[in-house]
Parts: structure tokens; sequence; C-alpha cells
């Protein structure tokens, strides 16, 4: 209300901002620093380290490697989590708050727990560390946020225009198809592009159930270890890009979605 | 001669036999419509998230692991006393609650302001661009992110730069491997899920209660400890929650950001998983203990905060 | 048309934990008839039509629909269709692919599907906009599609949701004349639901009072207003006077009772009280005659003007009948005659035909 308080709060929030963003700048600015050294002041530039890391069949796998794992994991998880929200946001039932409780719970274990609960898993059942073991895991810690997303998209749609179609002759599963489900797109399709994303960009289960072929933020943490470098910057901003463009364009994409779909 | 089916989709597939005898079947009255439904995803859950953690539980209870073939394990404690044991066990743990608990306040600090900011002080059509534009950096990753901070934090990186071109300084702060830059790179990755449930928070609170407020007679600094503080307390705990228990996860940024004085429990836990497997029960022992803990401070914050809010109704 | 029924309601009770929403109701529908399901919140009038519908499953009885037994049969598999109360048309689909929707999944082919839609959608003046969205069609359009979307399947049945209470005012009494007239032009039995006396008066063939899942009486209009049977229907249809006295003595169809010391008279709808025993008795307001010289009427009550209100084209008057003001009457007079009348003591008149005396 008060005007000084407007513009200190103002001033706190592009505070905020500066600090959120200008480490990521200054990421990006030292993947063009001539030298091998990281540190500062940049006294000349170059672009070596990217065509570097474009010219890296190694990098270039890793990627590759890490959006396939994405997209696998995704899929199981899009599928479950939907089901799992259809069920959970219908008719109340005995046992639904557990199950919803247990549905949650991959996110909220610390990600160290998680990871070890999970290699330890794996192994009971005989799955060896790597690509099928990371898309597993990767699968089923993101449930939750389909199921949290699909929710609540599902949560506004009126009971009345599904049992409308039950009554005009469709059955329950005609009903979905036709009904449920074009409205849950906008979610559904929100959900997708933040599994891909959360999985693209895991460390602690891929690190703890990867193979000899690690993913791209593996292969991050271990160049790091080693100590830093203008290549890595290279490497870590070509990745940054990658997700921040489809983050801001997925976040676009699904209120757009939803606002056509509410109207 | 047979004749094209002139039917839509739709009435094909309702009219074809194999459908609706199978439909019949499956939505033969609600309860087996809820059978159907339900068999999965009580499946999925009980085998794929509830599952990991019994066996880690599990694990962490037998006396040899793994199992050689003949042999009989039995169950102990061991694993667990292991703990009490030795100095170099219980320092990260407790070192990671306290650091998860300050790290959390900071958040909350830090991040209240910029959540109100945008609450109240923002037209609504601005309010999702500006969330937004604080988004896009968490589609990052963390790894990506963590190096940023040890570029912002290095002897050569921008933050002595800057304090050394300003002249406050001459040579260069060593901020890096020390809690503190283990505390700006975890602060650093946690924000949104504070800022996220308090803006929410804020934003849900009427203005008119505010504004009754101020009619009434009340400060600006009155009606915030009075009025929004305790309203947004909900907020508060569920952000609180979040970030604490993310902060006691994390493994690749204390690595990464802290130094020897700053282990965290995540390393230790680690520690028993590099090697071959006979040290795993013991890894999950501590594994569980750390759960435990967890759960154990979120729950006590939590009753606190409830008795906080119930107090403030009186 | 067969004289048998249409629908069969037998028996039929239903529990939501631990309210009884409906209570062993039998009840029947007959072809081509409009019934009015009227009552208030919880009576447990959208249960029965949704147990119609086959939304919910009634705890005990049966429901039959044209000689089959439906109780056990899902929605999509009735020859019911509903309008609901919020329309529920699909957001996603054009007004004709909603009306379309429930010919596609009866199976009929796509020439036969456009000439049905052409058909109804003539019928209820929705040409126009076949290729609309429900989001650019105003309240009034929607509830046409809304009942073409119902009606063009050809149910035996139309189930009808409080289809009104989102419309204004003047559209509502519009659309009431509307429904009656395509009830009748279709043939088809209106199963309709509402809380709106002057609604239910207006469009029904039959009316059927419910109160806390019980029926509290079912016959036409006419009967509800004039011989209401129960206290809660005299108190829900219309405005009415209620006359608490004790039975004095029986006559065939009349009843005597004792008021205030007034000897009064009315007739016995289903009542059977027995002598001396407490009666309550029904007159409408605008049935009682008020009269400066005594009238000859039947009954007969002195009294004087203790209120007036003013309702525009009449006036309320709150006539007091005895001298403690303990009893009063109420009475419309024309606003003219109302400003006319003062402290002075006039006569309220009735016949006994136009008093009913209850059940309860």
């Amino acid at each position: 209300m008060n005007r000084g308080n407007r513009v200190l709060l103002s001033c706190v929030y592009w505070a905020f901002v500066l600090y959120v963003f200008v480490p990521l700048l200054l990421m990006i600015l030292m993947g063009f620093k001539d030298s091998k050294f990281i540190g500062f002041p940049i006294r000349s530039w170059t672009l070596e380290w990217y065509q570097g890391v474009f010219a890296d069949t190694e990098v270039i796998s890793t990627f590759g490697y890490s959006m396939a794992i994405a997209a696998l994991s995704t899929l199981v998880s899009v599928l479950v989590g939907t089901w799992i929200a259809v069920l959970l946001e219908g008719r109340r039932f005995r046992g639904r708050t557990i199950l919803f409780g247990l549905t949650i719970l991959p996110a909220l274990i610390p990600g160290i727990i998680s990871a070890i609960a999970f290699r330890i898993y794996a192994r009971g059942l005989g799955i060896e560390p790597g690509m099928g073991a990371i898309v597993w895991a990767h699968a089923v810690h993101n449930v939750p946020f389909v199921v949290l997303v699909v929710m609540a998209r599902l949560s506004t749609l009126p009971k009345s225009q599904v049992e409308a179609a039950r009554d005009l002759g469709a059955d329950p599963l005609i009903s979905f198809l036709r009904i449920t489900l074009p409205y849950l797109i906008p979610s559904i399709l929100g959900a997708t592009v933040f599994c891909l994303l959360l999985s693209f960009d895991d460390f602690i289960r891929s690190y703890f159930l990867g193979g000899y072929e690690p993913t791209l933020p593996v292969l991050i943490f271990a160049k790091l270890r080693s100590g830093m470098s203008p290549e890595i910057n290279a490497i870590a901003t070509v990745a940054l890009v990658l997700t921040a463009v489809i983050g801001i364009w997925a976040e676009r994409f699904t209120r757009r979605q939803a606002r056509e779909s509410d109207a | 001669m047979v004749e094209s089916d002139q039917r839509p989709f739709w009435g094909r597939l309702s009219g074809w036999g194999p459908y609706r005898s199978s439909m019949r079947l499956l939505s033969a009255g609600p309860r087996r419509q809820f059978l159907v439904l339900v068999t999965l995803p009580v499946l999925w859950v009980l085998t794929q998230h509830l599952g990991p953690m019994v066996q880690m539980a599990s694990v962490s209870l037998t006396d040899a692991y793994p199992v050689a073939p003949g042999t009989e394990t039995h169950w102990t404690f061991e694993h667990y006393l292991k703990f009490f044991t030795d100095r170099i066990f219980w320092m990260p743990f407790f070192r990671t609650l306290i650091f998860a608990s300050v790290f959390t306040f900071v958040t909350l600090i830090l991040t209240y302001p910029v959540a109100y900011y945008l609450a109240r002080h923002v037209s609504p059509k601005n309010r999702m661009l500006l969330l937004l534009l604080l988004l896009i950096p968490f589609w990052v990753g963390e790894i990506v992110r963590t190096y940023a901070i040890m570029i912002l934090l290095g002897n050569t990186g921008a933050l002595n730069l800057l304090l050394q071109s300003i002249g406050l300084i001459e040579r260069p702060i060593p901020f890096m491997y020390t809690s503190f830059s283990m505390g700006v790179g975890i602060v650093y990755l946690t924000a949104l899920y504070m800022l996220l449930p308090l803006y929410s928070a804020l934003e849900k609170l009427p203005r008119s209660l505010n504004e009754a407020g101020a009619d009434l007679g009340a400060g600006a600094w009155t009606r915030f400890r009075r009025i929004t503080l305790p309203l947004t307390l909900e907020g508060i705990t569920s952000g609180c929650i979040l970030v604490f228990l993310i902060s006691t996860g994390f493994y690749a940024t204390p690595v990464l950001l802290g130094g020897p004085s700053t282990t965290v429990f995540a390393q230790t836990i680690a520690g028993f998983f590099h090697v071959a497997g006979n040290e795993w029960p013991t890894g999950a022992a501590f594994a569980t203990i750390m759960f435990l803990a967890a759960l154990i401070v979120t729950g006590v914050f939590q009753k606190l905060m409830n008795g906080l809010r119930r107090g403030d109704v009186r | 048309m067969s004289t048998a029924p249409l629908v069969s309601i037998e028996g039929i009770s239903k529990r939501f934990g631990k309210t009884v929403a409906l209570e062993d109701m039998t009840l029947d529908i007959a072809h081509g008839e409009f019934v009015t399901f009227l009552g208030p919140s919880g009576c447990g009038k959208s249960t029965t039509l949704r147990i119609l519908g086959g939304f919910e499953t009634a705890d005990t009885g049966r429901v039959i629909l044209d000689g089959k037994d439906v109780t056990a049969l899902p929605p999509e598999r009735r020859a019911v269709n509903m309008v609901f109360q919020d329309y529920a048309l699909f957001p996603h689909m054009t007004a004709g692919q909603n009306i379309a929707f429930g010919l596609e999944l009866k199976g009929m082919d796509k020439g036969g599907i456009r000439s049905r839609l052409e058909e109804i959608m003539t019928f209820l003046e929705l040409t126009d906009y076949a290729d609309r969205y429900p989001a650019q069609l105003s309240g009034g359009q929607r509830q046409r599609v809304a009942l073409a979307r119902a009606l063009a399947p050809d149910p035996a049945l139309l189930l009808l949701d409080e289809p009104l209470a989102a419309l204004d005012a003047n559209l509502r009494a519009q659309v009431q004349r509307e429904l009656k007239s395509i009830q009748r032009r279709t043939h088809k039995s209106f199963f309709f639901v509402t809380h709106d006396q002057q609604e239910a008066l207006a469009m029904s063939d039959r009316i059927v009072v419910m109160n806390q899942g019980r029926i509290e009486q079912d016959g036409t209009p006419e009967q509800l207003y004039f011989q209401p049977a129960s206290r809660f229907v005299a108190e829900f249809i219309g405005d009415t006077n209620l006359l608490e006295g004790q039975v004095r003595d029986l006559a065939d169809g009349e009843i005597v009772m004792d008021w205030y010391g007034r000897t009064l008279r009315g007739r016995s709808a289903d009542a059977v009280p027995s002598r001396n025993a407490p009666v309550t008795a029904s007159i409408r307001l605008e049935k009682l005659g008020v009269y400066t010289d005594r009238p000859d009427t039947d009954n007969v009550v002195p009294g004087r003007v203790v209120g007036k209100t003013f309702l525009g084209s009449r006036m309320l008057l709150d006539v007091a009948v005895d001298d403690a003001g303990e009893a009063t009457l109420k009475a419309y007079v024309d606003s003219d005659h109302g400003r006319s009348l003062g402290d002075a003591p006039l006569w309220l008149g009735w016949d006994a035909s136009g008093m009913a005396m209850l059940r309860d």
C-alpha cells in the first residue's frame, strides 16, 4: 500500500532476479574465455570451446543418452501418473488418503535416500546399474508430479459432463476418451515437459544407478571433480539453453492451451 | 456386395462385438469398475513407491549382504549401533540437520519479500510473467547451477573480482569449499520451492483484511505481524518442510561447493555404496536413520506451527 | 398409446450414510405425462431423478421402464436422457456435435445422423448455431442445445434437473411455456424437478410434492392448490392461513371445527380425524372475502384490520379475529379497497368448499 514499501520490495524482487540469473550469465560468459583456466577477468574471447562441444562425439552421445532416458521415463510416468490421478480424483473410497500419501512419497524423500533405496531395490530385483535402472528410477520418482498436475486439472472438470456423456450412451471408457481426456490434455502436456526436464536434470539417481555411460549431469559432475575448465562451461551452457528454452516454451504453451480449452 | 460402413468411428466402436462384451465385463457395476481402476495403481504404489523403502529398511537389519547362497541371514541392529560409535559418523549427521535448518530459514527470509511483492504489488496481469521469469533458471538443473555458483565464488570468481575492483579487499577471499559457499549453493537451488508455497498463500489472502486492519489503526509492521504473517503460516510451514527435506538430500552440491570441514551425511552414506557390497547394510541403516530424523524434525516442526496457528485464533 | 405406465417406481429407498434420502417410494408415470417433483432441498427429488437416470443405485426396490426392469442398468443402456442443471455441454465440441453425440453412439449412420440433427435443430430453432461452441452461446441458447441433445436420440422419458434455475425471471416464464409446448408436441413423458412451486403449477400435468424422502401429496396442480392434504403442502404451495382448532362434528365430506369460539365448516380430503381431536384447516388468502356487512357465506368471522402491506396491484391485510390479537388471518384485497379500510370492524367470509381440513 505504502509507496515506500512498494519501491523497497520492488528492489528486493529485482535483486533476487539478479541473484538468480547472474551466476548463470557468468557461466555462459566464461565459456567464451580464451584460456584453459577459469577465472575473471576475461581478456580474450573465443568460440573454440563451443565448437569443441559440438564436435565431441562423447558429449553429443551423452546428450542423446540423457534425452533418450528422459523420453522413456516420461512416457511411463505420464501413463501411470494420469491413471493414478483419475483414480484419486474420482469417487471417494476407503484408503484414498493412504494411497495418495504413498503416491506422493517419492517426491518427499530426500535425494540421497531415494537414490540409495532405488539402488538397493534394483540389486534385489537383479537390475544392473545402467540405462534401464535409471529410466525406471526416473519414472517412479516423477509420478507424483504428474499426479498432482493432472489431479489439479481434473478437479475442475464438472462431474455433470461425464454423467451427460454416460447418459447419452457412452460407456465409461468412451466417456473418458471423448470427454475427460480432451479436457486433461493441457495438463498432460505440461506434466510431460515437466517430467522430461526433471529427468534430464536429475543427478542423484543417475549417479547411483548409472553404469559406465553417464548422463549429462553426471558427466559434468565427473569433469568438475577434476577441476573447472571452459569446456565444461560450454557443455553446461548448451544444456542450460536447451532446458531453459523447453521450459519457457512449455509454460507458455500450457497456459495458452488451458485458456483455450476453458473458453 | 459388402456395404461400406457409414457409421462414424465412435458408433462403430461402441457397436463392435468384442468391444461391447469386454466393456460389459469390465464395467458390470460400480464395484467392478472400481476394481479395474484401482488394481494397477495399488500394485504400482506398493511395489515401486513403498517397496524400495521397505527393502532398504530390511537390508539395514541384515547381518550379511550380499546374501551368499546357502548361508543364513539374521536380523541385527549392529549397523545402527555403528552410527553411535564414531564421531566420523554422527558429526556429519548433526551438521546436516543444522545446516539444513539454517539454510531453510535463510531461504524463508530471502524469498518471503519476493513472494510478498509478487502477490501484493504486482498487477495480476504481470504476475504470471514475473513469476515465469523466476522459474526459468529452475529448469536448468542442479549440476549446472551448482557450477555457476562455483564460478561466482571462486578465488578468480566474479564476486572476488567485484570486491577487488571496488577496492574493498586486496586479496581474494576464499569463499569456496566452506559452509558459506555450500549455503549459497543450497539456498540458490531451493529458493523456488519456498517461493511457490509462499506466493500461493499470499495470493489467496484477501486484501480487504489488510485494509480493515489499517482502517482500525494498525501500522504497516503491525498489520504484517498480526494479520499477514499468521494467515500465511500454513504456506510458510509447507515451504519450510519441503526445503528442509530437499536440503538434507543434496549430495553433489556439498561435494562441489563444500570442503572437508563441511562433510554432510549424504556423503557419509554414499561412501558405503562405492564399495562392492558388504557395507551396504550399514549404508542402508544410516540412510534409514537420516530418513527417520528428517521425519521427526518435520513432524515436530509441523506440530509447533499448528500450535502457533491455533494460539493466534484464541 | 398403451395405458400401462411408462415408468414404475416400486418401493425405492436410498440412504447416504446416515441420511435417509428416499423412503419406500412408489409411483407411476404415464406415457406423455408432464410430472413435476416439487420440494425443498434435501427432500429427495433429485435423488429420485438420478435413480431414474441410472446415476445412483437404489438400496431397495425396482425401477421398471416400458415393461423392463432397469434397476441394475447403467445410464448408457437406458432409454432415458437428462437435461442437467448446468447444461453440461461439452466445451470442446460445437452445438451440432453435442447434439449428435448420442446419435453416434446409437449406431446410426452418417446420413441418418445428419437428417435427425437437422430435424431436431429446426424444431428447437437452433439451425444458425450448429457450428458455434458453447462458450459462444447465450444462456437460453445453451439450454436449448442441452434440450436438443437430450431429445435427439428419441428417449422414452426425459429427465429435467431444475433446468430453469440459471435463467433470469423474464426468460424463465418464456422458457416455461416453450418447454410445455415441446412436451405436448413430442408426446414424451417429462420428469421435471424443481423447488419453485410457481413453476410446477404452471407447467405440470401432475405434481408430486416431496418432503424428507417421502411423498406428501400427488395430484394435479389444482388439487394440490385447493385441496392440500397436509400442512406441509398447504404451506409450501401458495400462501395460506392455517387455523388450528378442534373437531366438533363430522358430516359427509365435511368437518365442523371450533376455532377461537367460532364454528367453521370445511371439506375433508384425506383427513379423517376423530371427534374432539385437534385439526388444522387451510384457507387460501385470496379465498377470504372482506366485507363491511355480515356476508351470507358458510363461514363468517368478524374482525378488525391490524396491519396492511402494499404489494402493488393488491394489498395484504392482517385481520385480528379476537380481542387479544392472538388469532389473525391474512387476506388479499385490491389496493383501492385496502386503502379505504380503517379501524372499523369488518367481516371475513368464505365457503366451506374453499377450506380444506389437513391430514396433520
